[in-house]
Formats: C-alpha cells, structure tokens, sequence
C-alpha cells in the first residue's frame, strides 16, 4: 500500500464511524456481538448500528427489553465466558443501573481470579444535554474514573470514535466508551484503511501558546469556538481532547500546560470530583503550582426547559471568559458564576 | 427563467451527504415529481419539484457533502436558456420535502 493510500480518508457520518468500526470487528472476530435496545432491525437509537442486523443476524446483534442491570450482567458474563460483547446502554444516566456487574464484576474479575479470568465486555453510552431533562442528560463519565480496572474513553470526532472504538472491542477488560448527543449531526474524515486509536492517548487539538484547555467529547467543539473567540482578543489557546479518560494520558498533558504555564478544565459533567479535578491535580504533581480554573455545569439538575438547560451547560462564551480571567485575574470581570468551585 | 434546488433547513443537521438525484440533467421534472433524497445523521430526506422544471445543472452529485442552505442544483423552465454564470441570484424553485 502506497503512503498516500494509507492515509486516504472519507468524509462519514459520526454514526457510520461507530457501525463501521463494530462492523469491522464482527467480521474480524466471531466472538464480538452487540446488545441493546433497539440495536436489531432498527438499526441503534442513532442509527450507528444501521446494517449490522442484516449482515450477522439476530444470534450476534440482540434486542433487549429495557433492563440495563441485565444487560450490563449477562455483557459481563458472556466476556468471563470469552465472548467480547459490546452492551448499548442509550442513555448514560441508565448505566447507574449496570454498575454492579460492571464495578463489582467485571472491573474486578482479572483481579480477583489472579488473571484466570477476564471481562473484555465494552459498554457503549451516549450522554450529554440535548433537551430531555434531568434523567436523560447526564455526563457521569468522571464517577467510573476512579474504579480501577475500568477503562473510559470518549471521542470528539469520527476519526476518533472508529478507532477509540476498535481499540475497546479489543481490549482484555470492561471499557466504557462515551458517545455525545450532540456528536451524532456531526459528519468527519475517517482513514479508508482499517486503523485504532489508541486507549490513553490524548489528541492536541490546537496548539496554542498561553493557556492549555483540556477537555473531551462534545465540550472539544465548544473549546474550539471559545479558542477561535479568543484568538480575535489575541490569546492563543492549545487545546488538548483527551480522548481518553481512564487512563489518563498525564504526559501530553503535562507537556502542553509545561509549554504555556496555565491550565483550563472544561466538562460538561459537574465540577465536583469531576474530570478537572483529576486533571488539575495530576498537573500539580507533575508541574508543581500553575495557575488552573474548571469550567462545568452549574450544580444543578439539566433541565428539559430550553433555557434553563442552556443556562446550566458551559458553551463557549463562558469558557472564553473564564479564560480571561484566569490569564488576567487583576482586571477580571467578575467571575461568571459557572467556571468553578464556587461550592 | 431560472431556479436552483437548495438543501432544506431540518432541524438539527448541519450538513448532508447528496444519496441519489431521481434523473440527468434534461430531465422534465413535474410539480410532485422525487427530485432528490438527501441523507442526515438519521433520516432520508425526499425534495419533490413544487413547480415543473427542467434539470440544468447538479452542482452536488450523489456521494457529495453539502451545508443545509447551500445549492444542489439548477433548473429552468425550459431546455433552451443559456446557464447563468452561478447559482447566487437564482431564485429558489418551489419545493416539498419529507423526512423519512
């Protein structure tokens, strides 16, 4: 294959780089099948398992009645078994209910069996804010940061999502890997060739030199128009997406906040034990003081009230402006009452 | 006189992928005739002819990416009239769309 064909890329649907990259995997290893609500025929609540159904049939892409408990339970069963099922909770607020065979199982069998046995299951969950209230928008990403043995990844593109995913179906135990509401109208480029993404990498999405943004998933694009507004004011912001979450990849970190000397967080999760605060904290054991802030949702419920849901989510005028004033904390404006720690 | 075709204002897509034009250019379109499906993150969208008109020019052929407000294609009303030099001041054609 000639270098340019190796890089070669088509411009697919976020959705599409999911049903690819589970694709993909079936074919490769008849181990791999899917689980979930709606998954079958219908082709996935956002349609990334379209065509799946037809081409490997109803034994390796299964309905499931709404029991996320269940299907968390028999994903973890059937990888201690030596399948590799990937289980579609569609909304992360219902992954509450499959944590038990998830933390207290699956996370814990290599441990607990001496490496007998292993639980190579991926739970796939989409989160994020999108108008549908207080049960429907959760991003609880930063709670199964701290279980060890779990791995967590959540992608910002399609490129990322396809290899983020391959990697998880590969792995030899329980990924979660978070999708975004939001993330699903977006389309990008995804290399032609088969390729992963490497589970505890982070991505530098923009470089920049005075202030290093660190965040994931949806909040990456609201981190790029707050990088793009502020450029207009002259502050170059670097931009890293951490792709991963669990592990954390604490070098590019580091590296980027080393080279510009102050450090945003951005989630759309709460700042509370959030992803930030793991952040921060590793920086400081690195890097000793740096200038640092998180920006987050209020602590409060996501509405499903339009404004009452934009008024709790960060978006890109407040990241702006907590950068501001994280650069200039002399002749900030008063701090907006979202950016952090204000609790 | 001339009309373009523009990717319909659906609600939260940002662009589409052009799935099939529903024939060549020449091709006599009348009112309710399928002009072209268009693909969203979860729906075949169906832009059917408002008004008869001929297919002139496919500005984005199928396979092709395309932001919602941005031309398709041209038509006119009849074979013979030279192409304007662009799609910018051509008036919309009247248009019906479903989402499937």
């Amino acid at each position: 294959m000639s270098g340019k064909a190796q890089f070669a890329t088509e411009k697919i649907f976020f959705r599409e780089a999911i049903a690819r990259a589970v694709r993909e995997e079936m074919r490769d290893n008849p181990r791999v099948f899917v689980m979930g609500q709606d998954v079958g025929a219908f082709g996935g609540s956002y349609r990334e398992f379209d065509g799946l159904f037809g081409e490997f049939g109803a034994a390796r892409v299964r309905d499931m009645p709404v029991a996320e408990a269940a299907m968390v339970g028999i994903g973890v069963g059937a990888a201690a078994a030596g399948y590799r099922p990937l289980v579609s909770i569609t909304y992360m607020d219902f992954m509450m209910l499959g944590f038990d065979p998830l933390i207290n199982y699956g996370a814990k069998l290599r441990y607990k069996t001496g490496g007998q046995l292993t639980a190579p299951v991926v739970v796939k969950t989409t989160a994020g804010a999108k108008g549908q209230g207080v049960a429907h928008s959760q991003c609880i990403e930063a709670w199964l940061m701290s279980v060890p043995g779990l791995k967590v990844v959540a992608p910002s593109t399609a490129a990322d999502a396809y290899g983020l995913l391959k990697a998880a179906l590969r792995e030899d135990g329980p990924v979660v890997f978070v999708d975004h509401k939001r993330l699903f109208p977006v389309a990008g480029e995804v290399p032609l060739a088969q390729a992963i993404v490497p589970i505890g990498k982070a991505n530098i999405a923009r470089s920049g030199t005075d202030l290093t943004i660190t965040t994931h998933s949806f909040m990456t694009r609201v981190a790029m128009d707050a990088a793009t507004l502020l450029q207009s004011k002259g502050i170059s912001v670097e931009i890293v997406d951490l792709r991963t979450l669990a592990p954390l990849d604490i070098d590019t970190i580091a590296g980027s906040v080393k080279r510009t000397g102050a450090l945003l967080t951005l989630e759309e999760g709460q700042v509370t034990c959030g992803v930030g605060v793991e952040v921060i904290a590793r920086v400081h054991e690195r890097l000793g003081p740096v200038p640092s802030a998180r920006v987050g949702a209020l602590p409060a419920p996501v509405s499903s009230n339009r404004v009452l849901e934009l008024a709790c989510l960060p978006d890109a005028t407040r990241v702006a402006i907590a950068v501001r004033n994280l650069l200039n904390p002399v002749t900030a404006s008063p701090r907006p009452v979202v950016s952090s720690g204000e609790r | 006189m001339f009309y373009k075709i523009s990717v319909p204002a659906v609600a939260d897509v940002e662009e589409i992928r052009v799935l099939e034009w529903h024939g060549d250019v020449g091709h006599h379109f009348n009112s309710g005739d399928l002009v072209v499906e268009l693909e969203t993150h979860k729906a075949i969208v169906e832009v059917r002819a408002g008004q008869p008109g001929v297919l002139r020019r496919i500005l984005s052929a199928a396979g092709n990416w395309q932001q919602i407000g941005l031309p398709l294609a041209l038509l006119s009303d009849d074979d013979g009239d030279a192409l304007p030099d662009g799609p910018d001041a051509v008036t919309d054609l009247a248009v019906e769309f479903e989402i499937n």
